[in-house]
């Protein structure tokens, strides 16, 4: 028998058990290993390796289920704590752009009134304009950021020490 | 079993803790041995485990169900482990999840009271124990991934986010490093 024989049984005696062989080449190796002691012996090794891997268990800490169960509910409360302030913050943030929006020619008008009476060039009252409805998105933007910085990021991920 | 999934996501998006402590248990063997074999210490392992589950508890809602609910969650406890690897050790992820790269998705373990060994402690495996010891991590994670958990080639991939040709590449070596350290009689 030929090295070349002898390889190709070694690479497939490994693809049997990662991806998987075709029925002519399981065939070709039942009748290699029959003939082959060294390759059937190394089908041996490799079934024997697997099998010992399956057997290895791990013993869990005490009461870790229990343990995580407990930070897991006081972080959903935390969670569920936050969300009627969030449904207020969208709500008056709504609320503050339907005003924006409805009292929007009556601000344009103010403004141009105070411009002209205090003689700024037009483009500052414009801009103070463009300001008065960037507002509510300014002010969620703020609170988010807030948000954001309660909750750190280091504790995802430097947590575990 | 569509239903049970339809409840599993519908679970998890409501954020029910009922749901979520039925996971933990069902889950908590295989999540931790999964944690155990990539971080290679026990302590950590704990640690990652419960910011896996935190993890699950906000981002429950990413969850749709078309793939296999652990698949999710190892590949969420795996990029803890990657995110807090990598501000740690600044490397890059390549070089810690490929093990032909230097020692590979292998933490570092300053403490080293109580190493991947103490917690594997049965006399009938040390020398599986010794020989899983040496392999890398990575090799480790993908025979865990393939052989305890039988996952499919395909959900592997998924989890390590690389190609199913790294993955198969990983197993051919893992397998034969696995042999090799069994028939070598383990660690010396």
């Amino acid at each position: 028998m030929t090295n070349k024989l002898h390889a190709r049984a070694e690479t497939l005696i490994a693809k049997e058990r990662i991806e998987g062989i075709s029925t002519a080449e399981q065939e070709w190796l039942g009748q290699h290993l029959r003939e082959c002691t060294q390759c059937a012996e190394r089908a041996s090794a490799t079934q024997q390796a697997l099998r010992s891997l399956r057997t290895v268990s791990v013993p869990l800490p005490r009461e870790l289920a229990a343990r995580t169960q407990f930070r897991v509910r006081l972080r959903a409360q935390e969670l569920q704590a936050r969300e009627p302030r969030w449904r207020l913050i969208w709500a008056m943030c709504g609320a503050s752009w339907v005003a924006g929006a409805a009292t929007a020619p009556y601000v344009w008008h103010g403004l141009e009134w105070i411009g002209h009476r205090t003689g700024m060039p037009d483009i500052v009252w414009k801009m103070g304009f463009g300001v008065w409805w960037a507002v509510p998105a300014i002010v969620a933007a703020a609170i988010l950021l807030m948000e954001g910085g309660e909750r750190s990021p280091a504790r995802d991920v430097d947590g575990p020490a | 079993m569509a239903d049970d999934k339809k409840l599993l996501v519908q679970g998890l998006r409501q954020r029910n803790p009922e749901v979520l402590d039925r996971l933990i248990e069902q889950y908590q063997y295989r999540l931790f041995r999964y944690l155990l074999y990539i971080t290679g210490n026990t302590e950590r392992a704990e640690d990652f485990f419960q910011e896996t589950w935190i993890r699950v508890l906000e981002r429950g809602h990413q969850y749709d169900g078309k793939f296999k609910f652990e698949a999710w969650l190892f590949t969420i406890a795996r990029n803890l482990v990657i995110d807090w690897q990598r501000q740690k050790k600044a490397v890059s992820l390549d070089a810690m999840t490929d093990p032909e790269e230097g020692k590979g998705f292998e933490i570092v373990d300053e403490k080293a009271e109580s190493p991947l060994q103490l917690f594997l402690q049965s006399e009938s495996q040390d020398r599986v124990q010794a020989s899983l010891e040496q392999l890398p991590a990575a090799y480790r994670e993908v025979l865990l991934l393939r052989f305890q958990e039988e996952m499919q080639l395909d959900e592997i991939a998924r989890i390590q986010a690389t190609p199913i040709s790294t993955v198969k590449s990983r197993l051919y070596r893992g397998l034969d490093a696995l042999k090799g350290l069994l028939a070598g009689g383990g660690a010396q």
